[in-house]
């Protein structure tokens, strides 16, 4: 069906402004969802013309509408992102079965969506069934798949996309649980595509695949510029590299031979994304030759010390990118804020708590964070686990890090005494000091901040849209003062609140822009019944109930999830999920 | 629900303890293992055992719907009469079939090792007991001339731990740490 030229044409322009034709012309530039969804609401031809020609949607809860909603409105679609768990699955604090299948979706996918060609699941389950229907429907189109930390299926499932999808540029499935049956899969897809451009299974167990396949996609597609795999023995994979040409983007793989023996891999020469797991000290100078290339690097699971960071990074001038442990150490950061000025993103994640297990000198304080901030002035995104902070320190990521858009700390607990607590004053300087946040993180401690910080925090965070709140403020009083600001906030996440449901239902009153809400670790009554203050019509409410387990003892407290839905409430609970009915309380809805 | 446990009244939220600020009472309520790890590892472990062995054998009746409370900071009033710290009673974990109706299990942390013993209440008290006064009598003496920061002394009281909710780890980088240690310790690591 051709209508979007017919029907442009069709319309009368009747009143003055511009004619459909060149509404038409002009609406496609227009890629920005919140320039689309105020293009959608000015009036009914608007709102249809953006129908018809908007060419990605990303639904951040899947439950938050039906698939048949979605086709009625944007039948045209050309990408579709689908997010399922809540962000706490990648924490494994949501169990398993609590839903986001994707089974109703890719029916209606198979049926409907003629125009789709990339589609990207996140945190969903996936079963092989759901992977046969959408290869034999789609597969002829198909050029982009994501299966991003999804569970469900089997290597049998991934079969039906390497015979069928031969249009795949993108395969990616990053975290994913999957059954490993057999490596025949990745032949498949060897035998058959010779487009692809990113292949991804990086952080997945396969074992099973062989490393002549890869090969073998090397040497058939030409465009290969991005390739992250599982445990695969370097040594085994100097073909490979031989033959990705035009690779930019490596990670993955496995050191387990003698050091000197690596002296013999070579790189291809466009490699500037890197990332080597298992990579120790006696193997890092064969990274050495390309370190100036290098923009990206991923250390997260590499074996250096802090000393083994320095040297490393000092000779990567251009990293934009940079993601490790804090194993970098204090030490570590001050030489990256000497050496890499074009640092764009940060990201220090949280190595061993065993003392033997990681460098002593491998901690992250306010120390490391004033230098970062001195030094890297174009930093976008930073998070980063420490195990000190002080006031001046976020005070400094005020005052320097204007670019910043997304910045998350997480105290940890290892030390008993924190230089500077509370951090009101701190967190006060670094919201008003960064403008452009839009993303922010703060996981602290009982004392860590007051009510008064939390107040702070509402009445300064006015860009910002995401928030994940950790052992913040002392009562409720502090979440209703925090509650009358965050204009721009729509979801926010919290854990180990001191506050009571009476007080969380009203600060969800309050927040005018919030439509999702995750909270795990509050005052906690026995019915839930005080959350029922926030009960309103289309938002649903779900309780995830206190889990005491019995070997070892451990308690994991209740969850609640809310969210905005025009699909109602959800039909596919697991027993670990119930949902709050507002009707039963005798509460109209 | 039925279930097995039996919730105590943590930290007197049903009694009158209007004295108490609220932060305050959420410092107290955010106190847990951790806590009686605290204040049990500055106990002499031998008094643990003397006293833990001289209750075994006792038959005093426990009842568990009395709540306990929690105690307060060196600074506010020490005369309650029972200072005992809160249980929380695994009563869902398996119990060998031969414990007595009259005693209950108690899971001690100290010093890197667990135990779990079945004890009669009165001895429990007395345990808790010891253990207050043996970590009170620490914090007074460092603290005894320090200018009242509210804040600061709960902390050190707290020993400025996440109380029940310990930080989640990253599944993927939980996955890269397990397979680490099995790498080092792999008869084979070089």
């Amino acid at each position: 069906m051709e209508e979007n030229g017919n029907k442009l044409h069709k319309t009368m322009t009747s009143q003055p402004g511009m004619s459909d034709v060149v509404l038409g012309c002009v609406m496609p530039y227009i890629d920005d969802p919140k320039d689309r969804d105020a293009v959608s609401l000015v009036c009914r031809r608007w709102y249809e013309l953006d129908a018809l020609t908007r060419k990605h949607i990303t639904i951040a809860l899947c439950y938050t509408t039906s698939p048949d909603r979605l086709r009625r409105r944007f039948r045209h679609l050309e990408s579709l992102k689908l997010k399922g768990k809540p962000r706490a699955a990648m924490f494994n604090l949501i169990p398993e079965d609590w839903g986001g299948y994707v089974t109703p979706w890719v029916n209606e996918i198979a049926e409907n969506f003629n125009c789709l060609k990339a589609v990207h699941f996140r945190r969903m389950i996936v079963k092989d069934s759901d992977l046969e229907v959408l290869a034999r429907s789609r597969g002829k189109v198909l050029q982009v798949l994501k299966l991003d930390k999804c569970s469900g299926f089997s290597t049998d499932g991934l079969l039906h996309v390497g015979r069928l999808c031969r249009q795949l540029r993108t395969l990616f499935l990053e975290e994913s649980s999957i059954i490993e049956k057999d490596g025949q899969w990745l032949h498949e897809l060897a035998v058959n595509n010779s487009v692809l451009t990113n292949l991804n299974f990086y952080m997945t167990d396969l074992v099973k695949v062989s490393f002549e396949d890869l090969e073998f996609i090397a040497q058939n597609c030409r465009n290969l510029a991005s390739v992250k795999i599982s445990d695969c023995e370097i040594l085994d994979l100097v073909g490979f590299f031989h033959a990705a040409s035009v690779l930019e983007e490596f990670c993955g793989g496995s050191f387990n031979e003698q050091p000197e023996r690596y002296t013999a891999v070579s790189f291809p020469p466009r490699l500037c994304r890197l990332g080597l797991t298992y990579m120790g000290k006696n193997e890092m100078p064969i990274v050495f030759p390309f370190a100036s290339l290098l923009k990206k690097l991923d250390l997260l699971y590499a074996l250096l010390d802090t000393e083994d960071h320095c040297l490393l990074i000092q000779r990567c001038p251009n990293l934009e990118v940079l993601e490790t442990r804090n194993v970098i150490g204090d030490r570590g950061l001050e030489v990256l804020a000497r050496s890499c000025k074009r640092l764009k993103r940060l990201r220090i994640e949280r190595g061993a708590d065993e003392q033997e297990m990681e460098d002593e000198e491998g901690v992250v304080s306010q120390r490391g964070l004033m230098a970062l901030a001195q030094g890297c002035l174009e930093l976008e995104y930073l998070a980063v686990y420490v195990s000190d902070i002080t006031n001046a320190s976020l005070q400094y990521i005020g005052t320097y890090s204007k670019n910043l858009c997304d910045f998350r700390l997480v105290l940890l607990d290892r030390e008993e005494r924190i230089t500077d607590l509370p951090l009101d004053d701190g967190v006060c300087d670094l919201l008003r000091g960064c403008e452009k946040l839009r993303r922010f993180a703060l996981y602290l401690r009982p004392g860590g901040l007051t009510d008064v910080g939390l107040g702070y925090i509402g009445q300064y965070s006015s860009k910002v849209r995401w928030m994940l709140l950790g052992y913040v403020g002392e009562s409720d009083a502090g979440l209703l003062e925090f509650s009358k600001g965050c204009p721009s906030l729509q979801k926010l996440e919290m854990r180990g609140c001191c506050f009571s449901e009476r007080a969380l239902a009203a600060s969800v009153m309050q927040l005018t822009s919030l439509r999702y809400l995750w909270v795990q670790g509050y005052r906690a009554s026995e019915s839930g019944h005080d959350l029922l203050a926030m009960a309103r019509p289309f938002w649903n409410i779900e309780l995830i109930p206190r889990i005491v387990g019995e070997d070892p003892v451990i308690e994991h407290p209740a969850h609640i999830l809310a969210y905005y839905s025009l699909a109602g409430p959800r039909t596919d609970f697991p027993e670990s999920v119930i949902p709050l009915d507002p009707s039963a309380a005798g509460i109209s809805s | 629900m039925s279930r097995a446990t039996v919730e105590l009244d943590f930290f007197g939220m049903e009694k009158a303890n209007s004295c108490k600020s609220q932060f305050q009472k959420f410092i107290d309520r955010r106190r847990s293992f951790r806590g009686i790890q605290g204040a049990i590892s500055k106990m002499n472990p031998e008094l643990i055992k003397s006293v833990i062995a001289s209750g075994s054998t006792n038959r005093n009746p426990v009842d568990w719907r009395k709540s306990f409370s929690v105690p307060s900071s060196p600074k506010e009033d020490r005369s309650t009469s029972l200072p005992s710290l809160p249980l929380l009673n695994p009563a869902l974990r398996s119990i060998p079939s031969e414990e007595s109706p009259e005693t209950a299990p108690l899971t001690i942390f100290y010093n890197g090792t667990v135990s779990v013993i079945n004890v009669p209440r009165d001895k429990a008290e007395s345990i808790f007991k010891l253990a207050v006064e043996g970590s009170s009598k620490n914090i007074e003496s460092v603290d005894s001339s320090k200018a009242a920061n509210p804040s600061s002394d709960q902390q050190n009281l707290l020993e400025a731990r996440n109380g029940d909710l310990p930080i989640a780890r990253r599944k993927s980088l939980q996955r890269f740490l397990e397979k680490r240690k099995e790498r080092l310790t792999s008869p084979y690591a070089w």
